[in-house]
């Protein structure tokens, strides 16, 4: 079906759309991860804004307590009688978040409280060893908050210590308690976003996890095995107060390394610093630009279908234009072949003309010659005057018998020639042919009678005259007769009959001659035919006579045709217009 | 009975009994007298015999009478083939060959009659027409001994067939 260039063609094409396919591919790829990176960004820094956003309330909320409880400490003027019973009730009544306030006093007892259920009233703190902070903000008179502790009821607490000095003078410290779960149940537990959230104090404790990946209250700054080192680093930033964000593997439950992003959000308060944390793994990200990569692909292998189907189409295009070009040249090979072919027969026929013309030239002159040649002799005969009278009358008659051929001839070449040139002219008229074939009859008497040949004229009385060019329709009926007598040996007999059709008549001069051979009949009409030169010699025609005839019927709308059967005779048929 | 053997016969007849009489020839030879008479002139004739050969009977004629009348004895064919048939009886001691004739022409004869060792010492001469006369060269590498253009001129002619049978004789 493909040629060898056809081939060629189809690998370019197909080079080329592999080539536009890779890339396309390659270009949706990298807009794939130009996207990825971009939501990915986009995703961190909402995450990151989140997490400032909690750190923030959790702050607030925090100092905000040790606001109140410094107020209180500040606008006394003396310790009251009750101990601050009721102004602590009032805070724990008002404001939310409070595990318990209780005032411990200058010699580290606890002396009042609210609620009291939650406080360990007479418990001193010099008693149990646990006075390390009362004494620290009796020394630097500033409000201290110690670590995360566990409390007796076994929950994470936070202790808060409020030293308070009234007129210079150390009149104790008021200790406020908050639960860790109060705080996170407040601000953590309702994180309702995707990844996990976490809350880490600075020395590396964590205090929350809603993950439940990570251990309560474990530092894990101390045990790198347990977390990645990645994480380690991230946690190492986050007790350090900085913000920001970070990223790290982790190993899901089926073995993969999933990357994870982290944000993080310092929470200051005094001496203390705490920091948020939310992780995500990409996996969230990917999900999110998941439809994104969908309408991609799809648009990809879209692509790579019409590019596919495209020069698919290109190549199809391509060789039927090949072979329609095929067609195209073979076609006109055909042509041209063709016209070689017409040109070539063209050739051979004018060459048959040409040839033709020639040995019609050379027949005419050897026919003018001829007569010449025998007068010339006899007349320079007749000149030497060395003859007897009978010898010189034969001589004077061969001089007139050839003058006469050589006129008729003369005159036939003249007829020939207006023939076949086309400007013979009729003048035709209504002829009545009884009259014509009398007037023929007439013409070739003499010569019937010296073979003693008889003429039947057998037409019927009531035949239709005929419309024709009278002179010439003689010389056709004396010219067939005389051909007919010629031919047709001593007592024959020569019959004229007409046969009527429709529109025309039909005209029949029949001998009882010596005919002509089947492979002659054809030729007879043909100019200097003669079926045997020695014959024709005998009856002095000049070879024009049958081909004059054929002109004369022919040109006035007529047929002529000849019928004959060797040593029984000749019909000439020819027919005329009426 | 065959020509050729009827002027056998008579010659050998003759030379027998050389007063023997026509009738007497007549009768031994079973023959008409007018035949033998015909014969007898015909072997006494001392003439030099032309043969013409041309299909054209007027200027056959024309010729013949002329030639018959410078005292040459003349016989004529129209064709090829009955030409070198009359070489053969007649003997002619020369031959006016017309180029173009029927069944076989000229050269056909003129080659057919020189490669003939009988015949070919036979004198020839072409009658050609003008247009035929590239044909001259031909005739003469055919063995013709010369060749005439007609329409030729009498005298011409005449010239001719004396040098040609003079070369002949000699």
């Amino acid at each position: 079906m493909f040629t060898r260039q056809n081939r060629s063609n189809l690998y370019l094409i197909a080079v080329v759309a592999i080539l536009l396919i890779a890339t396309i591919i390659f270009l949706g790829i990298r807009s794939n991860n130009e996207a990825k990176n971009i939501v990915e960004q986009q995703f961190t820094s909402q995450q990151l804004l989140l997490n400032q956003q909690i750190s923030r309330g959790i702050e607030e909320f925090l100092n905000e307590k040790i606001l109140l409880i410094e107020i209180i400490a500040k606008q006394e003027s003396k310790v009251p009688p009750d101990f601050f019973k009721s102004n602590f009730k009032t805070i724990y009544e008002e404001s939310s978040g409070f595990f318990a306030i209780q005032y411990v006093n200058e010699s580290g007892t606890i002396v009042s409280g609210y609620p009291e259920e939650n406080l360990p009233l007479g418990y001193n703190l010099f008693e149990n060893n646990r006075s390390s902070a009362f004494e620290t903000v009796q020394k630097s008179k500033e409000t201290y908050i110690s670590d995360v502790v566990q409390m007796f009821e076994g929950e994470l607490g936070l202790f808060i210590w409020v030293p308070l000095f009234i007129e210079g003078e150390f009149k104790g410290t008021i200790l406020s308690i908050i639960k860790v779960s109060d705080v996170t149940d407040r601000f953590l537990k309702n994180y309702s976003s995707s990844g996990h959230v976490y809350l880490i104090d600075k020395s590396g404790i964590i205090l929350y996890d809603n993950s439940n990946e990570l251990q309560l209250n474990k530092n894990y700054l101390n045990t790198t095995d347990e977390i990645n080192l990645q994480q380690g680093t991230i946690f190492q930033k986050q007790i350090n107060g900085t913000e920001g964000i970070g990223n790290f593997f982790e190993t899901s439950e089926n073995g993969d390394r999933v990357k994870c992003i982290v944000t993080y959000s310092p929470i200051r308060w005094r001496n203390q610093i705490w920091s948020v944390g939310i992780t995500n793994p990409v996996s969230n990200v990917d999900s999110l630009i998941h439809s994104v990569y969908v309408k991609q692909g799809a648009f990809i292998v879209l692509s790579g279908i019409f590019i596919l189907t495209g020069s698919m189409w290109i190549i199809l295009l391509l060789s039927k234009w090949n072979k329609i070009l095929e067609e195209e040249v073979a076609y006109k090979t055909y042509e041209i072949k063709q016209s070689n072919e017409l040109l070539r027969s063209a050739n051979i026929k004018l060459k048959e003309v040409d040839q033709l013309k020639t040995e019609f030239v050379s027949m005419v002159s050897h026919e003018l010659r001829t007569p010449l040649s025998a007068m010339k002799t006899s007349a320079e005969f007749l000149k030497e005057d060395n003859c007897n009278s009978s010898v010189k009358a034969e001589m004077l008659e061969l001089i007139i018998r050839n003058i006469d051929r050589q006129t008729r001839m003369v005159g036939d070449l003249l007829d020939i020639s207006r023939i076949e040139s086309g400007k013979i002219r009729f003048n035709p008229e209504i002829t009545d042919l009884h009259e014509i074939v009398n007037l023929s009859v007439k013409n070739v008497y003499s010569l019937s009678k010296e073979k003693d040949i008889t003429i039947h004229v057998n037409l019927p009385k009531d035949l239709p005259s005929v419309r024709t060019d009278k002179d010439k329709l003689i010389q056709v009926f004396v010219n067939l007769l005389n051909n007919a007598i010629k031919f047709t040996p001593t007592g024959g007999n020569v019959e004229i009959s007409s046969v009527e059709f429709n529109n025309f008549l039909e005209m029949r001069i029949k001998d009882t001659g010596i005919g002509i051979a089947p492979d002659h009949v054809d030729k007879i009409f043909d100019k200097f035919y003669q079926i045997d030169s020695t014959s024709t010699r005998k009856v002095g025609g000049s070879g024009l006579g049958l081909s004059i005839i054929k002109g004369i019927i022919e040109g006035q709308g007529g047929t002529i045709r000849v019928e004959s059967t060797p040593h029984v005779g000749t019909t000439f048929i020819f027919t005329l217009g009426k | 009975m065959e020509q050729e053997q009827i002027d056998k016969e008579i010659f050998r007849l003759v030379e027998q009994k050389p007063e023997i009489t026509n009738q007497e020839l007549a009768r031994s030879l079973a023959i008409p007298e007018n035949v033998v008479k015909e014969r007898l002139q015909r072997l006494s004739d001392t003439r030099q015999k032309i043969l013409i050969v041309d299909d054209e009977l007027d200027a056959l004629i024309a010729l013949k009478r002329a030639l018959e009348s410078d005292n040459y004895n003349v016989v004529e064919a129209a064709d090829g083939l009955s030409a070198i048939k009359k070489v053969k009886t007649e003997k002619p001691d020369i031959v006016l060959l017309d180029l173009m004739l029927p069944e076989i022409d000229g050269f056909e004869v003129c080659n057919r009659l020189k490669s003939d060792p009988l015949y070919k010492h036979v004198p020839i001469i072409m009658l050609t027409a003008k247009g035929e006369i590239n044909d001259k060269i031909e005739g003469i590498e055919m063995g013709a001994d010369d060749y005439v253009v007609k329409p030729f001129n009498l005298n011409e002619i005449k010239t001719r067939i004396k040098m040609v049978l003079r070369r002949a004789q000699d």
